[in-house]
């Protein structure tokens, strides 16, 4: 059985994975506002 | 339809079909039947997660939605990738480790039976009513498409997804969605491939045109309440949503209920949290390269074929003028589109390019306001024709083989929500209502035949409510207002298990005043945004829930041995 992972690794191993979240988020989200910002005609 | 096409539908059924019945060994336990003996892989929980979610709705709707309103509609999920992550801190942990069936069945253990039983039954009320739904959205096309019977085509998607889900439980469902996501991604690359070739124009005077219509508007900031689609509506509205859905609704939750361990759960929803806005926004930019190819294709004058021979037989003059008419407009339409793409971007006639087609647009759009009057007037029913944008374009322009397995795939979008919907409701009635209330002391065996009989139950009165959908339209759609009601409230409730100091009552009597709230709302601010409604229920839950336990008395009336402190609580 695999040691249980204790408090400190697992808030490192969140914030690790909230930042990846967010940075795929914001590739995403600048890629639709580039969209946005280039086609976009009012 | 080609006969190419047909074999490789009714190979995809029967692969789905033989393929969960196979799932059924090793399922002889209610554990195993309902969660897999929880050992199932992330990755496979993660795709089950999003198939859920995306159904034929989205693969016929939200791509015609991008072929009439464009992109804007991605804006309604700006709110999930961070909800992801907090139910990943919250929720996956109190739940997993509470060892529950159910998310209701937690909170008996922290409030009372009560309030488990309330949140259980408007679970099945809302869902029960929804899985119809689900089924009726892509059978209506398919009957109108291909000249079934509603109840035919209702049987088509409902009878093997019944059977598989009946026989195989829970693996069953998973290890097909995983196959059915596979399925649907593929597709959709597939059809985008096509729209690229197919188009006359390169990509980017593609984008360019359907711009010039406001099609690729993706971010509108103004804070305006009634708009559903603005990033702050998504952003926060869109945040409470996903939470009740992935925290609080069965359907979802039993997902991840499946995972081997609280890592691999949380994991399974981020598999969402990056994933769910590019494979939307490539839906939505499907509809928007269909909207281009019909400018350069001449679209039907009515989507929905049997609104189109109904209008043909009852009023052939008139629809014959307007038919006129369109092409006229359409013909003045294709040629403003052709300039405004060989006019350079930075060209001064640009503007004006820009503008005709602008105009060409407009004169499109107003002789099909009228056909689809026609249509109203004719057939008495709605003209609405979105749903039916998608399926014209792959029944006539995909080539065969792949036009038939868009078909599967609008067919596997369907079948993996209503089959997780079936697995949950199943999972309520038996253990929130039966094994609490009934048989307590039932065997696992009697339990699984029940389970089992329970399925089917709700399986067929998915297909009879999918049947009788188009008559009980009025009917579905003050179920989903009522389901508006206290979605955000359930929520609540679920916050409220978060503070230690809120006792039972006050979370049974908060679930009340949050629905009543919301209904206020509702029918004194019709025009707010059904968003901020999860916004306000929980908000209510939370404020009521804590004034009622700040009044005094007992702290906890359940057992506080079964109070899991989440914050503590990392690992199994």
């Amino acid at each position: 059985m695999n040691p249980e992972p204790g408090p400190d690794s697992e808030r490192r191993r969140l914030r690790r994975t909230l930042v990846r979240v967010l940075i795929v988020q914001a590739v995403a989200l600048l890629l639709l506002w580039i969209a946005h910002a280039r086609y976009h005609v009012t | 339809m080609h006969p190419i096409n047909w074999v490789i539908i009714i190979g995809y059924i029967s692969y789905v079909v033989v393929d969960g019945v196979r799932r059924a060994r090793g399922t002889d336990q209610l554990e195993g039947y309902f969660l897999a003996n929880r050992g199932l892989p992330w990755w496979a929980v993660g795709l089950s997660v999003m198939a859920t979610q995306l159904s034929a709705v989205t693969m016929i709707g939200t791509t015609g939605q991008g072929a009439t309103d464009g992109l804007r509609f991605i804006q309604f999920y700006f709110g999930l990738p961070l909800a992801m992550i907090v139910l990943g801190v919250t929720i996956v942990p109190l739940l997993r480790g509470a060892r529950v069936f159910t998310a209701y069945e937690y909170l008996e253990r922290r409030f009372n039976a009560p309030t488990r039983s309330l949140t259980s039954f408007l679970f099945l009320c809302s869902r029960g009513m929804s899985c119809g739904a689900i089924i009726a959205a892509p059978a209506v096309v398919f009957s109108a498409i291909f000249g079934w019977d509603l109840p035919a085509a209702v049987a088509l998607i409902g009878v093997p997804t019944i059977l598989y889900t009946m026989l195989g439980g829970v693996q069953a469902v998973t290890w097909a969605d995983v196959k059915q996501m596979v399925l649907i991604v593929f597709s959709l690359f597939a059809i985008v491939v096509v729209l690229l070739v197919q188009l006359p124009v390169s990509p980017d005077e593609a984008l360019r045109i359907a711009g010039t219509t406001g099609r690729l508007r993706t971010f509108d900031f103004s804070f305006n309440l009634t708009d559903t689609y603005t990033f702050w509506s998504g952003a926060i509205g869109g945040f409470f949503l996903m939470l009740s859905y992935f925290g609080t609704d069965q359907s979802q939750v039993q997902r991840y209920l499946t995972a081997r361990s609280i890592p691999e759960a949380r994991t399974s929803l981020l598999m969402s949290a990056y994933w769910k806005i590019p494979l939307q926004a490539l839906v939505l930019l499907i509809g928007v390269l269909v909207f281009v190819f019909y400018v350069f294709s001449p679209p039907p004058l009515l989507f929905n074929p049997a609104h189109e021979s109904a209008v043909r037989e009852h009023a052939t003059e008139e629809f014959e003028a307007l038919e006129s008419r369109f092409e006229q407009a359409w013909t003045v339409r294709e040629g403003a589109a052709r300039t405004l793409a060989e006019t350079p971007r930075r060209d001064p006639a640009a503007a004006d390019a820009a503008a005709q087609f602008r105009a060409g647009e407009a004169g499109v759009n107003a002789v099909r306001a009228e056909a689809l009057d026609l249509a109203q007037r004719v057939t008495g029913q709605t003209p609405r024709d979105v749903n039916y944008i998608i399926p014209h374009f792959v029944l006539t322009f995909l080539p065969i083989g792949l036009a038939g397995l868009f078909i599967a795939a609008i067919m596997a979008a369907a079948m993996s929500s209503i089959s997780s919907e079936l697995n949950s409701l199943s999972t309520a009635t038996v253990i929130d209502f039966y094994r609490r209330w009934v048989r307590p002391d039932g065997s696992d065996r009697h339990l699984l035949l029940v389970s089992k009989f329970s399925t089917a139950f709700w399986g067929i009165f998915a297909c009879f409510v999918a049947t009788y959908a188009v008559r009980l339209g009025s009917l579905i759609e003050v179920v989903n207002r009522f389901g508006s009601f206290f979605y955000g409230s359930i929520l609540g409730v679920f916050l409220l298990a978060m503070i230690r100091f809120a006792k039972p009552w006050a979370a049974f009597f908060g679930l009340i005043a949050g629905m009543a709230v919301v209904a206020a709302v509702t029918f004194l601010a019709p025009s707010i945004s059904f968003l901020w409604h999860n916004v306000i229920g929980a908000g209510t839950v939370v404020l009521v829930g804590i004034v009622l336990s700040a009044g005094g008395g007992r702290r906890q009336e359940a057992d506080d041995s079964l109070d899991i402190d989440w914050r503590h609580h990392h690992a199994e």
